[in-house]
């Protein structure tokens, strides 16, 4: 089961540009893992030894995935994924 | 509710965000707007920070951005604070204020107004933007969802800011706007807390998202340790692009 992930622009160097991507998991860490052999680097950017690293968020559809699971949550058909990394600058 | 006429702003940050934001509340008709930076105005600013000119190169900011100000909208009051927002002075400073509008260029900044804010029980609204992509979100006055409940610290690395990233002009007009929107928004007594918007300038597609009050956290959490600014938690790089 493919599902589109949103990647912001600021990790976009990892896939080529494209601001969607598709990886496959049941879950939201089999997600990345699948996203890193795809993308290679991404995993990094995102987790740390603690899991999701504190300044990224991954939301699946409208849910944040700390309130949910963290990255045992299970994914289902036509879920989306998006990334949102803090960012400061202006 | 605060009036608009009667409304004192602190905008943190008079860059590309914090110039645009400002001069939006100031025609809006916001009273007072604290305008607070240290830096000098950079010939690689011009593009995004609309209050300076070619002429402003090497001024600083604070000045430079204030007399514009008073040109594009004379009713406004202004308070200078050329300074960056500090530790030691950052409680004192917000509470002079009704609402805190902050587009500063580092995430040190962005923690330190945060918390002063949370702990003042101040409304603040976020922004920032780095290359195509920007946020907004708005924390109300009495507790979370805050910016720790969305971003836990302050980073240590890996987290892209303008110096590495770059920042694109029109993303700062528009991210600013969305702040501003939400300023005044804040100051009609709206409820527009704690809702994360987000603006991609490659796809131009723009969401809102809520941010969910975190229990761990550390802010406004059930067992909540900042209580008190303590300079140690506000170490990291700071931006030289804006």
């Amino acid at each position: 089961m493919d599902t589109i992930v949103r990647i912001p622009a600021a990790l976009r160097t990892l896939t080529g540009g494209a601001d969607e991507v598709k990886a496959a998991g049941g879950t939201v860490g089999e997600l990345i893992e699948d996203l890193d052999k795809r993308h290679p680097g991404l995993k990094d950017r995102l987790l740390d030894e603690k899991g999701v690293r504190r300044f990224i968020n991954i939301y699946v559809g409208e849910e944040d995935v700390r309130f949910t699971g963290g990255l045992a949550t299970e994914l289902k058909a036509g879920d989306q994924i998006s990334i949102i990394p803090a960012i400061a600058g202006g | 509710m605060t009036s608009c006429g009667s409304a004192r702003v602190l905008v943190v940050g008079v860059g590309g965000l914090g110039c645009p934001a400002a001069l939006a509340l100031a025609r809006a008709g916001v009273g007072t707007l604290g305008l607070v930076d240290d830096d000098l105005v950079d010939v690689s600013n011009l593009h995004r920070q609309i209050l300076f000119e070619a002429d402003d190169v090497g001024r600083p900011k604070v000045p430079a951005a204030a007399a514009r100000l008073k040109q594009l909208a004379p009713a406004v009051q202004l308070e200078l604070h050329e300074t960056r927002l500090l530790p030691g002075s950052a409680s004192s400073l917000v509470q002079q204020y009704d609402l805190v509008v902050e587009g500063s260029d580092n995430f040190a900044t962005k923690f330190l107004a945060a918390d002063a804010c949370a702990i003042g029980r101040k409304p603040i609204v976020h922004a920032a933007a780095v290359r195509w992509h920007g946020t907004a979100l708005a924390v109300g006055p009495s507790g979370g969802p805050c910016y720790r409940c969305l971003f836990e610290d302050v980073p240590l690395e890996n987290a892209p800011n303008c110096a590495e990233a770059g920042v694109i002009g029109p993303m700062v007009g528009v991210v600013a706007a969305a702040q501003a929107d939400l300023a005044l928004s804040v100051l009609a007594g709206e409820d527009v807390f704690g809702e994360l918007f987000t603006f991609d300038g490659k796809t131009l597609a723009s969401r809102r998202r809520r941010v969910p009050r975190r229990r761990t956290c550390l802010l406004c959490g059930d067992a909540a340790s900042i209580l008190t600014i303590e300079p140690r938690r506000y170490v990291e790089g700071i931006c030289t692009v804006a």
